[in-house]
């Protein structure tokens, strides 16, 4: 008796949870929805309208990004002015999150001293980041919808609380 | 008060005392107290993945709803009656994560009801909680002052 009284309640908690679990309406295709448990390095992704000189910095980016041994994913958003880059640092050396961080802005700083950067470890921006890109390889995606989900990004990442 | 010296008679019931004194099972119980909490602090990491994923918080904003949803989860549990069979079991390893802290609040709530729901509940229920929260926020508080004042100075 005392033990059927225990599972309700447990059950009644459990129910609670797939309640709110409900509340999501986002729907996240393959190579997002595992990409924060597994490595995806996605291409670089590039608005249209960029011309095609500036187009090849993404690929630079994530290069210079790559070097770094405690990194081992990049996914890199080019907007019209913003460059967003997210990235995962291998368990041990989160620790160190901080100052890979600051190595990562100098590096990206004083070799494309022109653009504006976003640099984030955080995996929520990575899988917004590779959310994005997905998006932006679909032919019916318009480019203002493209650059407001990077603000929309960028603006995620400097939440504090 | 100092300590004073120990009679004869005092040492010799403390021998006897020893005797008969029930072991307690020091290691089992930190085992105990590991796996539950280590459990405990895996569902809010789920918890924090959770957030994550599926609403727009952060890595660095996940922590607070985790943290809320730990403390009402628990607190339900204790008002269920089934957090003490987790306390009797785990001690130390349902206590100290957050937890802990809901079942502190409600088990006060619910131990002084009787007094009624002002002077009672609402007098009592942090009784327990009050402390955690106090050092918690002093301890907070020291711990910005440095941060504030290392960062003025342009240590870190």
């Amino acid at each position: 008796m005392h033990m059927t009284s225990i599972g309700i309640r447990v059950l009644v908690i459990f129910c609670i949870f797939v309640g709110l679990s409900g509340c999501n309406q986002e729907q996240r295709s393959a190579e997002s929805r595992y990409s924060l448990l597994q490595t995806t390095n996605p291409d670089p992704a590039i608005m249209e309208s960029q011309d095609l000189k500036k187009s090849n910095i993404g690929a630079k980016v994530k290069e210079e990004v790559l070097s770094l041994e405690e990194v081992y994913d990049v996914a890199i958003v080019k907007g019209k002015q913003d460059i967003l880059v997210a990235y995962k640092v291998k368990h041990l050396q989160r620790f160190r999150m901080k100052k890979i961080e600051g190595r990562i802005t100098k590096l990206l700083e004083k070799n494309h001293p022109k653009e504006n950067f976003t640099v984030s470890s955080d995996y929520k921006i990575f899988l917004e980041a590779v959310e994005l890109k997905e998006y932006m390889d679909e032919p019916d995606y318009s480019e203002a919808k493209a650059e407001k989900k990077l603000q929309h990004i960028i603006k995620l990442k400097n939440e504090l609380t | 008060m100092g300590k004073t010296k120990k009679t004869p008679e005092q040492k010799s019931y403390q021998k006897l005392e020893k005797k008969h004194e029930l072991k307690r099972p020091v290691g089992m119980n930190c085992l105990k107290a590991f796996l539950v909490g280590g459990l405990i602090c895996t569902i809010g990491q789920v918890l924090t993945y959770f957030y994550i994923y599926y609403f727009n918080f952060t890595e660095a904003t996940a922590g607070n709803p985790t943290v809320a949803t730990l403390i009402f989860f628990a607190m339900l549990l204790t008002g269920f009656g089934v957090y003490d069979h987790i306390g009797q079991f785990a001690g130390a390893g349902s206590a100290v994560p957050v937890t802990g802290f809901g079942n502190a609040v409600i088990s006060a709530s619910i131990e002084h009801r009787s007094e009624g729901f002002v002077l009672g509940v609402g007098g009592n229920m942090f009784k327990l909680a009050g402390t955690v929260v106090l050092f918690g926020v002093f301890a907070a508080f020291v711990v910005a002052l440095i941060r504030t004042l290392l960062s003025m100075w342009g240590v870190i």
